[in-house]
């Protein structure tokens, strides 16, 4: 039973480190596609499909290995210089990744099999290309190592290999690695029982046998160590480069250590082997670690971690009600621990959003061949990391945005040409940080958006009225109202009025907004705000009347007093001079519609948004606090000023107030109330003449 | 059955059938023990085995060793099979079962 629980276990494992290789290998294949005669992307698309062959057929996935052999076979014939890389091959490969990826899957509860006459189709045409018969195994690189030479350079590694203990109870054979070693060199082995205790004593499930091993090769080091990715955590591996010809293993000159000479090929290469110059220092090497962990463990931790925070709070609210030195001591401590491990736990969290953006490098690839389009993606900000959850529902809207760019927004190459432009379309993938937001943008260089023919397609909708006025910003915002489209035919990549829908809903989810921008012509740019984290951040607690809301840390500059004298000196204006600065400032105990009295000095909070400086003016300031977000359920979901709740040290709750969507609030209202002005300038500009269009002071 | 133990008077036959690995290793051990303790020689029929895995070489070698150390004779019977003699040589160990009778 144990033992079927283990093979399962390292089953998704295996799983889930194929499929990273599976993203490597689709961005290989495509980089290949660009430069194809690119010999180290040769290398790395062979090593891929070898491991995930090699490692599949280890765990049990005999399809997908004999699958995934053909595709070795012919980016073998490619490294040999038999075959060239053609988009033919290239697109073989991509699909064949698609079916490897469902063959991966198999298994898992409601997953779909490989559609079988699919693969039997991609075989036939691998085979037709490299003119392999089906079956056939690419010749064992021990016949003749020295022909798969790079430039004719030949290593000689010494590999020490001692499993873990519980590699056979985790399904795992030991000899397959070392079959799989085989077939990159000459390999001289010995087997090492030192370790296998007496016949009483010994588990017998366990291994304890190790090995040592010297192989003749023409692969560099790592192409060696990939054959032990799977295992790699679990067992003592070290590979170095063998001292010389008296380097195989040394006769232990007892009973417990056997010598075989497997391959006596590799006696021979030791005499031509060239490592002068080749050695490099693999100790940083060995000395890297990472840990694999279930993002549900992840969650679990965050949320207990989030448990903590809140416990903390009334920790601190007790300890300053009770005014016991000793217990505000602790307290104290309790809460720097508290925050130290909400920082640590967090940033566990955080992901770089480069294997978000590279998964779309497949998707323009197809989407330009299936429309007859010439489309460059390019990338800024890869390593912008923020939450995974936040990463885990950027997918759908960007695949989205970039369909639609792609089907809509990016001319023909014919077109492009008529205009001048360059034949070559571009679309432009984009994140960095802003505050406690990142910013994920999403560019092209193609038509723009046509802002006439959406207002009167709204119009004809039904949307807006027939007079209505929109702002720039309105108009384009209503291409994300469900069913909306201005495509006059339905393709298999956009048209319907569906992908803008589920990227408006997405981002709601997520508490985020969308802006867009577009020049007639030259392209259309939408970017997407979203909240680094939805779990724990860093907050300040403020108070109107008796309510308590909660300011992203991040997004606060200072804080200043407001007083009577402030106000009417400047004239009744929602302005402050902040030392000579002229800022902005929304009163919230009035967008809130607070009406108890309000105290004769106030604060102004000075945050800083996309639109600029601006101030949230509070009663009091009531200091920081760890803020664990609680989604405020689907009844609020729509309340778009606040971006969830929080409970605080004496049970109650406060809001946390979304700066942004503040902002956008009030430049709307007042957009509205005094329509034809240029309201939104003015606020943005926080200052000069636009000032006299803020609210006047009531 | 795998493995099986057959006691002919002094002589414990141990015999190994079809692939012999981790799944039939507690059984193995237990007849090794048993026959190592009953007899005074053991006898390992490898003939009809198709495989063996690292678990069951371990178990062997270690049956050997102390079959050596406690003056009882261990003998692989009969040629391996040339599966099992190809994994044996994959595993460094090509002469594992040719060592003969130890004692």
């Amino acid at each position: 039973m144990s033992n079927a629980v283990n093979a399962d276990q390292f089953k998704q494992s295996f799983r889930e480190e194929a499929r990273e290789i599976l993203v490597d290998l689709e961005a290989a294949l495509l980089e290949l596609n660009e430069n194809r005669g690119d010999i180290e992307l040769v290398g790395r698309v062979f090593r891929a499909l070898h491991t995930i062959k090699g490692s599949g057929a280890m765990f049990g996935f005999e399809d997908l290995a004999a699958f995934t052999h053909n595709l070795e076979n012919a980016f073998d014939e490619v490294r040999n210089g038999r075959l060239v890389v053609s988009s033919e091959l290239v697109d073989l490969t991509l699909s064949a990744l698609d079916q490897i990826r469902t063959m991966l899957e198999e298994g898992a509860a409601g997953a779909p099999a490989a559609d079988s006459a699919a693969c039997a189709a991609i075989l036939a045409q691998v085979r037709r290309l490299t003119g392999i018969p089906g079956g056939r195994q690419t010749e064992k690189k021990t016949a003749a190592p020295a022909a798969d030479a790079t430039e004719g350079k030949m290593f000689e590694w010494h590999i020490r290999f001692a499993p873990g203990p519980d590699m056979m109870r985790c399904g795992a054979n030991p000899l397959l690695l070392l079959r799989e070693l085989r077939e990159l060199g000459g390999l001289s082995v010995k087997a090492s029982m030192a370790a296998i205790p007496p016949l009483a004593e010994l588990d017998p499930e366990r291994c304890y046998i190790s090995w040592e091993m010297v192989l003749a090769t023409a692969v560099e080091r790592d192409a060696v160590r990939d054959v032990f990715i799977f295992v790699e955590d679990s067992c003592e591996l070290t590979i170095e480069p063998a001292p010389g010809p008296a380097s195989s293993p040394e006769q232990s000159g007892n009973e417990s250590a056997l010598e075989c000479e497997a391959d006596r090929t590799a006696r021979a290469l030791k005499e031509t082997r060239t490592l002068q110059g080749g050695r490099r220092s693999y100790d940083a090497l060995d000395n890297a670690s990472s840990l694999r962990v279930p993002a549900a463990k992840l969650d679990q931790f965050v949320n207990l971690v989030g448990e903590l925070v809140t416990v903390q709070a009334r920790l601190a609210e007790l300890s300053a009600r009770c005014g016991d030195p000793e217990i505000a001591s602790v307290a104290e401590e309790v809460e720097r621990l508290t925050s130290s491990l909400r920082e640590n736990s967090m940033n566990i969290r955080m992901m770089p959003i480069r294997a978000t953006f590279e998964k779309f490098r497949r998707l323009v690839h197809d989407l330009a061949r299936d429309l007859d389009k010439d489309v460059e993606l390019t990338m800024e900000g890869v390593d912008t990391e923020l939450d995974k959850t936040v990463i885990d529902q950027l997918g759908d809207p960007l695949m989205h945005l970039i369909r639609n760019s792609m089907d809509h927004g990016i001319e023909s190459s014919t077109v492009r040409t008529a205009r001048g432009k360059r034949t070559t379309a571009a679309i432009h993938l984009s994140a960095r940080h802003s505050g406690a937001s990142v910013l994920i943008g999403v560019s092209d260089d193609g038509n723009g958006i046509d802002a006439e023919a959406v207002r009167l397609r709204a119009i004809d909708k039904g949307l807006v009225a027939s007079g209505a006025q929109l702002t720039e910003a309105e108009t384009y915002a209503l291409i994300f109202q469900p069913g909306f489209s201005t495509a006059r035919t339905v393709t298999d990549v956009s048209g319907r009025g569906v992908g803008m829908d589920v990227v408006r809903q997405r981002v709601d989810s997520l508490r985020g907004s969308i802006d867009v921008t577009s020049k007639p012509g030259l392209g259309t740019s939408v970017t997407l705000r979203l909240p680094l984290t939805l779990a724990i951040i860093d907050g300040l607690l403020v108070s109107l009347g008796d309510a308590r809301f909660v300011l992203p840390l991040a997004n606060i500059l200072e804080c200043i007093e407001l007083t009577r004298a402030d106000i009417e000196s400047a004239n009744g204006k929602h302005m402050a001079n902040v030392r000579g600065e002229i800022v902005p400032y929304i009163r919230l105990r009035e967008h809130f519609s607070i009406r108890t009295p309000r105290p004769e000095i106030e604060q102004i909070m000075v945050v800083q948004t996309e639109g600029g400086r601006y101030g949230f003016v509070v009663d009091q300031v009531l200091g920081n606090c760890q803020t664990v977000i609680k989604n405020l359920g689907r009844f609020y979901r729509h309340v778009q000023l606040v971006s969830g709740a929080t409970i605080l040290g004496n049970g109650t709750v406060a809001l946390i107030l979304d700066p942004e969507r503040l902002v956008q609030d009030a430049v709307r209202a007042i957009s509205h109330s005094a329509r034809g002005r240029p309201a939104e300038a003015a606020l943005r500009a926080g200052g000069r003449e636009g000032k006299a269009a803020a609210q006047t002071d009531s | 059955m795998p493995v099986s133990l057959e006691q002919e008077g002094a002589l414990s036959l141990i015999r190994l059938q079809g692939a012999i690995d981790i799944g039939c290793a507690e059984e193995l051990k237990g007849l090794l023990v048993q026959g190592l303790k009953t007899g005074s020689e053991v006898r390992v029929r490898l003939a009809e085995a198709t495989d063996l895995d690292v678990t069951a070489v371990e178990l062997l070698w270690a049956a050997r060793r102390e079959a050596k150390a406690s003056s009882v004779g261990f003998a692989f019977e009969g040629q391996a099979p040339e599966p099992v003699s190809a994994a044996l040589a994959e595993a460094g160990l090509e002469n594992f079962t040719a060592t003969g009778e130890t004692k």
